[in-house]
């Protein structure tokens, strides 16, 4: 889900946003603070956070998106990559001042299940369910809504579209809102599985892009086929070696895609 | 580079190489040690930074491989010279195959590969710690005098900056620009863009690996958290852009006024350095921003 997000964000705007996945680290401390006031379950916090987290979204579509809508596409991409790491660098320094060093947990627990012989964990079978519905719909959105269409049409040719009428700024921070939607989601059930530190949030931008740039950037279902391999890898990795060798495993095999695909092409 | 660009980069060159020499002890020795070890990496930096315009978020790998390189020489008996000559060839070859490995990225993606390089050397040198001290580093004891290390790295600096000066002026420097402006322009017209890539790429690396071999010198003491540190990458990008002078003037000056303001957060503001360089960045790419949405104006002002 992170990476469908980012993958949005940069097949329509251009932009490499490292400021994702702090995004969800965000989403997770939100989540964690709010069950001391009321006991949530994070399907109701998801849905009561949605017009939080798009109004986060427009926040950051005026600070990495607007101010570069008219430099050139690789001055553009450069510029909000640097604006949106220095904005992860601030978001990881508060949410330590904030939180503190201790990891978010969530501890949503769901029964585990038995499926034809096979014990299957009831939440990783509810996420894996909700990360397919969730890219499926957002496939849906871009292929079937006018607000969707007007997105792709913007990605394609930015002044043909506005030819046509679309309002470049108003539907790019529509997509930038979605995306922050689905990092936000995509928290806080991550930490439900796993402890999310507070400075976690760039290395999960970093394993996110690995995905994005080996599915494809800015198209839906690569980057899901992509996240499944990334899957893979890490389990392998850890199983062969060791725990920590999964992130040299990962990060070496972006830069060698880096390399192999974009190394030799005209960009 | 203008007359009076020329004329405050060696009184500034001249005041730091004073400085190295009179001040070796105590927080004063430790922080001009600092200013010349930031000013070489931001130096350098700015080499294919400002000729090729290539924005890099590791140019710490570079330092660490030839702290690294050093201290593990040195673990295994060797004295000073020897370790350092051996630290040159092996960061000499390390470097090279990095730059030849980068050079044929460009924008975003370039900065992209830079970070995930920056990362693996980070987790690869906490894994292998049979050989690196794993997450702890490595301490080497002291192989030279304090005074003799601030006098070398003030050395170095006075040769990154003959370095920036001479590839700016050379036809190196010239074809470096060419590439920048437009790759399939210079190949038309012969320039053999790959090799003035690795080439450009091949003069910031070096010193940088130098200043980490310098650093650890000094302070005995390299972890991969500090030797890989994307601050001391972040450092060298700020410094080297934050001040809108072209040549060696702009990088010293940012060095300057960076490593005096993180002197300042580190004691007045602790726990927000990380912050601190966020909105730096934040700024400096809203300039860029607001800049060219300038020039722009001026440019079509000039057209009416």
């Amino acid at each position: 889900m992170l990476a469908v997000g980012l993958s949005l964000a940069f097949g329509i705007m251009g932009v490499l946003n490292l400021a994702h996945g702090s995004l969800a680290v965000l989403a997770a401390i939100l989540y964690k603070k709010s069950l001391v006031l009321f006991p949530f379950s994070p399907w109701m916090f998801c849905v009561l956070a949605t017009p939080v987290f798009l109004g986060f979204g427009f926040l950051l579509h005026l600070i990495i998106v607007a101010p570069f809508r008219n430099l050139s596409l690789s001055a553009g991409v450069v510029s909000s990559l640097i604006a949106s790491l220095g904005l992860a660098l601030i978001l990881e320094d508060l949410f330590v001042w904030w939180q503190g060093w201790e990891s978010i947990s969530t501890n949503i627990t769901f029964s585990t299940f038995n499926l034809m012989g096979l014990k299957i964990p009831g939440l990783r079978a509810i996420l894996l369910g909700m990360a397919t519905v969730t890219i499926g719909l957002s496939t849906l959105f871009l292929k079937k809504t006018d607000s969707g269409r007007s997105m792709r049409a913007l990605a394609q040719d930015k002044e043909a579209a506005s030819l046509y009428g679309i309002n470049p700024g108003f539907t790019s921070m529509g997509a930038l809102g979605l995306a922050t939607i689905l990092a936000g989601v995509a928290g806080i059930f991550y930490s439900s599985l796993y402890p999310l530190g507070p400075r976690e949030g760039l290395d999960l931008t970093l394993k996110a892009l690995f995905i994005v740039v080996a599915g494809g950037m800015g198209n839906l279902r690569g980057p899901a086929v992509a996240g499944l391999a990334l899957g893979f890898i890490e389990s392998f990795a850890g199983f062969l070696f060791t725990y920590t060798s999964t992130d040299t495993a990962v990060y070496s095999l972006l830069v060698a895609y880096l390399v192999l695909k974009r190394g030799g092409r005209r960009q | 580079m203008k007359p009076w660009e020329l004329f405050f980069s060696i009184i500034i060159l001249m005041a730091l190489m004073l400085s190295s020499a009179l001040f070796t002890k105590g927080y004063a020795g430790i922080f001009i040690f600092s200013l010349i070890i930031n000013g070489t990496m931001a130096v350098s930096y700015d080499i294919p930074g400002r000729s090729l315009g290539l924005i890099s978020l590791g140019h710490a790998v570079f330092f660490g491989l030839g702290a690294y390189c050093f201290g593990i020489a040195t673990s295994n008996g060797l004295s000073f010279f020897p370790a350092i000559i051996l630290s040159v060839i092996l960061s000499f070859f390390g470097s090279l195959m990095l730059t030849f490995l980068l050079a044929g990225l460009k924008h975003g993606y370039y900065s992209l590969a830079t970070l995930g390089i920056l990362i693996i050397f980070q987790r690869l040198f906490e894994t292998l710690e049979s050989i690196t001290g794993g997450s702890a580093g490595l301490y080497i004891p002291e192989t030279i005098s304090k005074l003799h290390c601030n006098l070398l790295a003030a050395f170095l600096l006075l040769v990154t900056a003959g370095c920036h000066v001479l590839f700016s002026r050379s036809r190196w420097g010239l074809y470096s620009k060419e590439t920048e402006a437009s790759e399939e322009g210079a190949e038309a017209v012969g320039i053999p863009t790959r090799t003035v890539k690795v080439l450009c790429l091949l003069t910031a690396a070096i010193p940088a690996c130098m200043a980490g071999v310098l650093h650890l010198a000094r302070n005995s003491h390299v972890s991969p958290a500090s030797g890989f540190s994307l601050t001391l990458s972040i450092t060298a990008l700020l410094a080297s852009r934050i001040v809108p002078v072209k040549g060696i003037l702009g990088p010293l000056l940012g060095v300057l006024l960076i490593t005096a303001a993180e002197e300042i957060i580190w004691t007045k503001f602790e726990g927000f350095n990380h912050a601190w360089f966020g909105l730096i960045l934040l700024f400096a790419a809203l300039y860029q921003g607001i800049d060219f949405k300038r020039r722009e104006k001026i440019s079509a002002a000039s057209e009416n």
